[in-house]
């Protein structure tokens, strides 16, 4: 993750969350004061309520006092007291009497609970109103009740009084309904509303179809009549269970409180929030770009020349654009690599002289060798003149033929510096190599199996099918000649040489490996292996495996080399096919 | 003794004088009459027949036992087996305007009455004598030339209505007011009114004479006003309109028209059981069955729901009353009805007018009153049993449920007097028979 987005992320994360806190605690502050208020509010709500019904209660109480003792129905209560009572011309007594006193409800009832005029059914007289009977001492009390109607039934609340007539009693039962009317009554302030919900068996029946949520709290009263109250996204909804008489409910009234305005400053608090988190963002982000430019540009050019450096390039330099410690950081970077190109080029300097000694000595060890006998000879042929000129000859052809030997010598060791010093360029054509490598290692047969030399094992390990590659095949027969040749003198005291071709892990190349059973090689010689004039023979050039390496190069190839102390050596060439 | 004797019989002379006095006739003075209905012009069809009857007169008159009687006509003959009759016109009888009536100007006014029941019938007039033919039969002419539609009425050139009858039409306020005044050339003798004042749509209880409805709105009768009551001569029933047969005989089976009649009614008529009132037909009595609430619901049960529709007359808030009763009773045996006013339900709440003693008459009338396609062919007075089965085929068709027989019913104001005709079945007052004191 780079540095840029880790600041952007640090600045975004910061912003959102303090946005979130914040928002959510002023939320959390709002619901809590709004809710308070909303309780207050339903609370006078249901307040007046009760006042507006004990109100009317009272109305209902003086309007059938009233026409209780009206001269209609004490006149009904004297007929009804003979002996032959004509109630007919009473039938619409009861719609003119609640006519007069604003009654939505009256019936005039005989002694009998008959009917005799019914306001609010006038088709019903002579029908028996039968829970009259279920209580023969009637307060004064009001109470609810559902009113039949020809169209239906109503919610009314009513009372009944009684007046003797003769043996029995008239009873004038009537009352205000409980309707519409009387709740749009109620002072909902705003965002408030009151709905009367009627209990009708399975069903309910208002002036609108409840919401899901009233609905499921009418189903929750009708259950277990009760005080509740319910809060849902929308709204919270009270409901007050109204029971008559006998306590069966009768309706419910639901006083319903509107969160929109809740909803919507919690939306204004989210959408503020979104706002100023995306701000918070945005801003993150201009920082990041701003901050990245500041402190990471340095950085980056400080990276690409790392990377520049590590190319070869131990020119570069980094930029010092400020005194931080960025520029600190810069200017150490450009002291180390002035450092490093001081401390290389002395090293090159050291390694050339050192190679130069090593060539030298090499040159001189080599040359050394075939001179001495050369100086010899040619003193003996000095001695022999002097001392036995007869035998002159005799050593004169010896010593010539000692001569010519030794120069051959030194012409063959100029030869071998000469090749390694022109390596000619691969000459390609196709080529198999596990044959090549059968080829060159059946040449030293008669070396292996010279006499007095110490068994060594030849296993050939070459992949069938193998394909077949573009080279030059002399130089690569020198080269595993050379490897070869090297195997067998790791081996001196015996071993198995291993020769194995296979497709190399890579596509497109093959591998031959030669493997030894020798003493190994250190860590460190496995380094050095390669460097020109580096052996470990007591005979070597220290040229053969720089001449290996030379040829896989110019092939393209590569070459490494595996070896662990007392086990054994493998070299292992990958060459492009 | 004797003195005691004397003073005795001069006493009751004296007394029996007074009395006299005070209800013998005077003419003169003018009857202010409330009628709680209206009505927009001053035919047959629109006027009732208590104001009809004072401008137009029939032929014939109906009399207390249903028998036709001559009225305008001096008498008739039938010939013919019924097919023809040779009706003899009363002389000197003037119409209003002065015109002496004749079969000339007769003729063609009851030739276009009798031809909506009669399309073959044809009327040769010649001086007093018409002779009224139809191939098919004319067997209760003298009861048809009874029916106020065969009154011989006509209007003038500017439209008034120019009739025989005792009063003329003094001035016209459509729906409001009608004034009539005394015909001083009437062939009966001059009436004891000199003029009779009609208020129409009145609600009020204060004229000399004012009808008492059957339900609101409701007037208060003064102490001191008499009640007339006339026979049963309304019907009220129901009849259908497409309502299957069974739904209409469970409902005749739920109605109780006790209550419609005592309570609704005020006790101004009886409970129909068939078409024609008892005192009419005399075997009415034959139709009476009580309510049945559990037959009623047995063929509710029966019956898939339906949405049956009960209309009424939407001025008519009797109709509506006994419309509301009529579901209440509905709904007691299961059937769903709903009310109505003035819509095309399967069942029509239908009031009405019986106003003649002629049963055969009356029971066309009823029936083409009750909108019946299938109503009887014209009856024979003079064969009861025809009559009686005509009604039964037509109850038994379940179409019709006769609900009750109404009165109509007057108040009177003390000043008021008539004389008395005895007869036991009034079916209407007869206001040139009034008199009013000072």
């Amino acid at each position: 993750m780079s540095f840029r987005t880790k600041v952007f992320l640090s600045i975004t994360a910061t912003v959102v969350i303090a946005v979130w806190i914040v928002a959510a605690v002023v939320s959390a502050l709002v619901t809590d004061s709004f809710e308070r208020i909303d309780t207050q509010r339903t609370a006078a709500l249901v307040g007046e309520f009760r006042h507006q019904f004990a109100r009317r209660s009272d109305d209902v109480s003086r309007r059938i006092d009233a026409i209780a003792n009206s001269e209609t129905v004490q006149r009904l209560a004297v007929n009804l007291s003979g002996p032959q009572p004509d109630t007919a011309q009473y039938v619409d007594e009861a719609s003119a009497l609640a006519r007069e006193q604003s009654l939505n409800f009256l019936e005039l009832i005989g002694p009998d609970r008959r009917i005799v005029s019914s306001a609010e059914w006038p088709a019903r007289f002579g029908y028996q109103e039968n829970w009259l009977a279920d209580n023969t001492n009637w307060s004064r009390g009001v109470f609810l009740r559902t009113e039949e109607l020809a169209d239906g039934s109503a919610l009314g609340l009513v009372t009944v009084r009684t007046v003797k007539a003769g043996d029995g009693v008239l009873y004038i039962a009537g009352g205000l309904e409980l309707d519409k009317g009387f709740v749009d009554t109620l002072p909902a302030t705003e965002g408030m509303q009151v709905q009367l919900y009627r209990n009708m068996g399975a069903e309910t029946a208002g002036n609108m179809p409840p919401s899901r949520l009233a609905s499921s709290l009418i189903d929750e009263v009708r259950a277990q009549p009760r005080e509740l109250t319910r809060t849902g996204v929308a709204s919270s909804i009270t409901a007050i269970p109204l029971l008559g008489i006998d306590k069966q409910l009768l309706a419910v009234l639901l006083v319903e409180s509107s969160r929109a305005e809740l909803v919507s400053l919690k939306r204004t608090i989210q959408e503020t929030a979104w706002g100023v988190g995306t701000a918070g963002v945005l801003i993150g982000l201009v920082l990041s770009f701003w901050t990245a430019s500041r402190v990471t540009k340095p950085l980056r050019e400080l990276a690409t020349s790392v990377q520049e450096v590590a190319a070869g390039d131990w020119g570069t330099r980094a930029a010092v654009r400020s005194s931080d410690e960025v520029g600190r950081l810069a200017r150490d970077f450009n002291h180390m690599t002035e450092q490093l190109t001081e401390q290389r080029d002395r090293m090159i300097q050291a390694e050339r002289v050192a190679a130069w000694r090593e060539l030298a000595r090499r040159l001189a060890h080599e040359l050394k060798n075939p001179l001495f006998p050369l100086q010899i000879t040619v003193e003996n042929l000095q001695r022999a003149r002097q001392a036995t000129p007869e035998q002159f000859d005799d050593v004169f052809r010896e010593s010539t033929q000692t001569l010519i030997a030794e120069l051959d010598n030194l012409k063959t060791i100029i030869g071998r510096f000469s090749d390694f010093a022109k390596m000619p360029a691969p000459q390609r054509e196709p080529m198999d190599l596990s044959s090549a490598a059968r080829d060159v290692a059946r040449l030293f047969d008669a070396q292996i199996h010279a006499p007095g030399r110490p068994l060594v094992e030849i296993r050939f390990e070459l992949e069938e099918n193998l394909p077949s590659i573009s080279a030059d095949p002399d130089q690569i027969r020198r080269a595993l000649s050379n490897l070869i040749l090297n195997a067998l003198d790791a081996m001196p005291r015996g071993g198995r040489l291993t020769v194995r071709t296979q497709s190399a892990g890579s596509p497109g190349r093959v591998a031959i490996e030669v493997s030894d059973t020798g003493d190994g090689l250190t860590a460190e010689e496995c380094e050095r292996l390669f460097t020109p004039y580096y052996t470990t023979k007591q005979q070597g050039t220290g040229l053969g495996l720089a001449i290996v390496q030379s040829v896989v190069s110019d092939h393209k190839g590569t070459i490494s080399v595996q070896s662990q102390p007392g086990k054994g050596t493998t070299f292992r060439i990958e060459l492009n096919r | 003794m004797r003195l005691r004797a004397c003073l005795w019989f001069v006493l009751s002379s004296f007394l029996s004088c007074s009395l006299w006095g005070e209800t013998r006739p005077r003419y003169g003075g003018t009857l202010n009459v409330d009628l709680s209905m209206t009505f927009n012009s001053l035919d047959a069809e629109a006027t009732p027949l208590v104001i009809w009857h004072l401008t137009g007169e029939t032929l014939a008159r109906m009399d207390a036992r249903g028998v036709p009687q001559p009225l305008l006509a001096s008498g008739w003959q039938r010939e013919a087996d019924g097919r023809r009759w040779r009706v003899s016109l009363r002389a000197d009888v003037r119409f209003h305007d002065g015109e002496l009536l004749n079969s000339g100007s007769v003729a063609p006014i009851l030739l276009a009455a009798l031809k909506k029941t009669h399309g073959d019938v044809a009327i040769t007039a010649g001086g007093s004598t018409m002779v009224v033919e139809s191939a098919s039969g004319l067997p209760n002419l003298p009861a048809e030339l009874a029916d106020p539609h065969t009154a011989i009425v006509r209007t003038n050139e500017t439209n008034s209505l120019i009739g025989t009858g005792p009063f003329r039409v003094a001035s016209w306020e459509a729906g409001r007011r009608l004034s009539l005044a005394a015909f001083g050339d009437y062939w009966g003798g001059r009436p004891f009114l000199d003029s009779l004042v009609v208020n129409l749509g009145s609600v009020r209880a204060t004229g000399d004479v004012f009808d008492i409805p059957l339900a609101s709105p409701r007037r208060i009768v003064p102490e001191t006003a008499r009640i007339w009551q006339s026979a049963p001569r309304e019907l009220l029933a129901i009849v259908s309109q497409g309502a299957r047969p069974e739904l209409v005989q469970a409902l005749a089976l739920a109605i109780d028209r006790g209550p419609i009649v005592n309570v609704l009614a005020q006790r101004k008529g009886t409970p129909a059981y068939a078409l024609l009132p008892g005192w009419l037909t005399g075997y009415e009595f034959l139709f009476e069955s009580a309510p049945n609430a559990g037959r009623a619901r047995e063929l509710v049960s029966s019956l898939r729901p339906v949405a049956v529709t009960l209309s009424y007359s939407p001025n008519d808030s009797f109709a509506h009353a006994v419309a509301d009763r009529i579901a209440l009773n509905a709904r007691d045996v299961g059937l769903a009805l709903q009310i109505s006013p003035n819509s095309n339900g399967a069942l029509r709440l239908v009031r009405c007018s019986l106003a003649t003693a002629d049963a055969a008459s009356a029971l066309t009338t009823a029936a083409q009153c009750l909108g019946l396609e299938d109503r009887p062919a014209v009856l024979d007075n003079s064969k009861p049993e025809t009559l009686y089965q005509a009604e039964r085929a037509l109850l038994e068709s379940n179409r019709l449920i006769p609900l009750a027989h109404l009165d109509s019913v007057y108040g009177l104001a003390p000043r008021v007097h008539y004389r008395d005709p005895g007869t036991a079945n009034p079916i209407t007052l007869h206001f040139d028979d009034f008199w009013v004191d000072p």
